[in-house]
């Protein structure tokens, strides 16, 4: 990965914070959403759904984790 | 590519309903395909019903739980449609299937109308869902069975073993049929005889090709693909346009390897446009069903339930004659226990649960705020919900009471002031009057 994982936290409970991880794709540089359990096992290749690039998360050129 | 599911919205923007049939859809790859496509089959209200026998779809909360509590065992026959073409091994080629590519975001064709039958290993039992399938080449697709989903513990119970999860998955049926399949049943719980109930005759089941008497199929769908789930095999799924109507993130799946399709000859490919009415309309009016009996159940002045498309699968509107006290609230968070529900509002029968302006009109004029509503934290709800708090795996969830007070005694007026009208004979002879005029062009809003 070019950069470490961006990891978004949550804020104070009246605070809205979204819950959506996104990552980036080294190759067409598409970004597209995560989930959570898919972020947790990192053996599994994302796949881009636009050049269809398969990569491990900690290949992506940018991952932002929610929580 | 999107093009089917381009004019669903087209439709839909326009309020116009109409079943799709399209006679040469065009694979992904560019090809034409010979197999029709269908879709749109329960973007209606009134087409669900007229599918079921009912006259009017606002009745169908009530006969839906009615049905669904009285099941009618399938039939096993030998005479097959759905087999009528069986494809096996080598010669299996999803990828001729006319699977639809939906939305932006998603990465190829899924099959959206899959019946997914596992069953569980200890009991026999099998289970029902539709449960969608990335179609990744001619053998193998994803196969994404919710987490909390009763075939997922089916096959999380072979994987136990240390077997691979055999699964059928079926396309293509009457619309009623379909219905039945939406049945919320109990675990392990067979759907066949909720089909049978929904449809009032049994369903006619035949053995699958791969798997024999372990999963039965349905005898009179269109297609029927055949595999079994590797254990502990993962891939990537997804995005893929949900029924909220965002894209949700892509998964960690199961894949299926598919050994065998059948089909009948002339068979006709089913796609449900998900996050459209088309898929919204069935399961909303099973939940409708199924929210009916349980609030029922605390609740004997509930008279009806509506679960409208426009509020995905987050919304009920409880509808109340002459609720005593406590009795609206007590249904509602009967209510906001099932599932995906997360706002609950109660109305009397003077409003119509099926007009959003008259549930607006009640909210308005019948509520205090403190006093009408409450919420309820920490029940289970759909973790797709984009509004869930980032790490939160429980929901906040809205009971509002716009009922009427009760009458100070029988007999007496309730203490708020009447609804303003005009005489009944009156607003016919407008009707009348106005029934003959050529109303184009008169402005709508």
């Amino acid at each position: 990965m070019s950069r470490a994982p961006e990891v978004l936290r949550p804020g104070a409970p009246w605070e809205k914070t979204g819950n959506a991880s996104w990552t980036q794709c080294g190759h067409c540089a598409n970004w597209f959403p995560v989930g959570g359990e898919l972020l947790a096992r990192p053996q599994v290749k994302l796949h881009c759904p636009t050049c269809h690039t398969e990569f491990l998360a900690a290949d992506a050129a940018r991952l932002i984790k929610a929580g | 590519m999107h093009a089917i599911t381009a004019l669903q919205y087209a439709l839909e923007k326009q309020g116009l309903r109409p079943i799709v049939y399209v006679t040469q859809p065009r694979l992904a790859d560019g090809r034409i395909s010979k197999m029709p496509v269908v879709t749109n089959l329960t973007a209606s209200r009134a087409l669900v019903a007229r599918a079921l026998g009912i006259n009017d779809h606002r009745s169908a909360a009530a006969i839906y739980a009615g049905r669904t509590a009285a099941p009618v065992a399938p039939v096993v026959t030998t005479t097959a449609p759905v087999q009528e073409i069986v494809i096996k091994g080598d010669e299996v080629d999803l990828t001729a299937l006319p699977a639809l590519t939906q939305h932006v975001g998603d990465p190829g064709p899924y099959l959206t109308a899959a019946h997914a039958t596992t069953y569980d290993p200890e009991t026999g039992v099998d289970n029902t869902a539709i449960q969608r399938c990335w179609i990744k080449s001619k053998r193998r697709m994803t196969y994404y069975p919710y987490p909390a989903s009763h075939n997922n513990r089916n096959m999380r119970k072979f994987w136990a073993k240390g077997d691979d999860c055999p699964v059928v998955f079926w396309i293509g049926h009457h619309p009623a049929v379909l219905m039945g399949t939406q049945a919320k049943l109990g675990y392990p719980q067979s759907h066949w005889s909720a089909c049978g109930g929904v449809i009032g005759e049994p369903l006619r089941l035949v053995r699958s090709v791969t798997f024999g008497d372990k999963i039965m199929v349905p005898a009179d769908a269109e297609i029927v693909i055949e595999g079994t789930v590797p254990r502990d095999v993962l891939e990537a799924d997804g995005p893929f346009g949900e029924y909220t109507g965002y894209s949700g993130p892509q998964v960690a799946a199961p894949v299926c390897d598919v050994a065998c399709i059948t089909m009948r000859r002339d068979a006709i490919y089913h796609d449900y446009g998900s996050g459209l009415t088309d898929m919204l309309v069935p399961d909303n009016m099973a939940m409708e069903g199924k929210v009916y009996s349980i609030a029922k159940a605390v609740a004997p002045a509930l008279s009806n339930v509506y679960v409208p498309a426009q509020g995905r699968r987050f919304h009920a509107y409880l509808q109340f004659n002459n609720p005593g006290p406590g009795e609206a609230r007590d249904a509602m968070t009967a209510a906001l226990a099932y599932r995906r529900l997360k706002l609950a509002v109660a109305v009397d029968d003077d409003i119509d649960i099926f007009d959003d302006n008259e549930v607006l009109f009640a909210l308005a004029t019948r509520v205090q705020w403190s006093r009408d509503s409450f919420t309820l934290d920490g029940l289970s709800g759909s973790m797709l919900d984009p509004s869930t708090p980032m790490g939160a795996k429980t929901h906040s969830k809205m009971a509002v009471d716009a009922t009427l007070p009760l009458p100070p005694s029988p007999g007496a007026p309730r203490p708020v002031p009447p609804r303003s009208a005009v005489p009944s004979d009156a607003l016919e002879a407008a009707a009348k009057l106005i029934s003959g005029v050529n109303t184009q062009g008169w402005p709508t809003l």
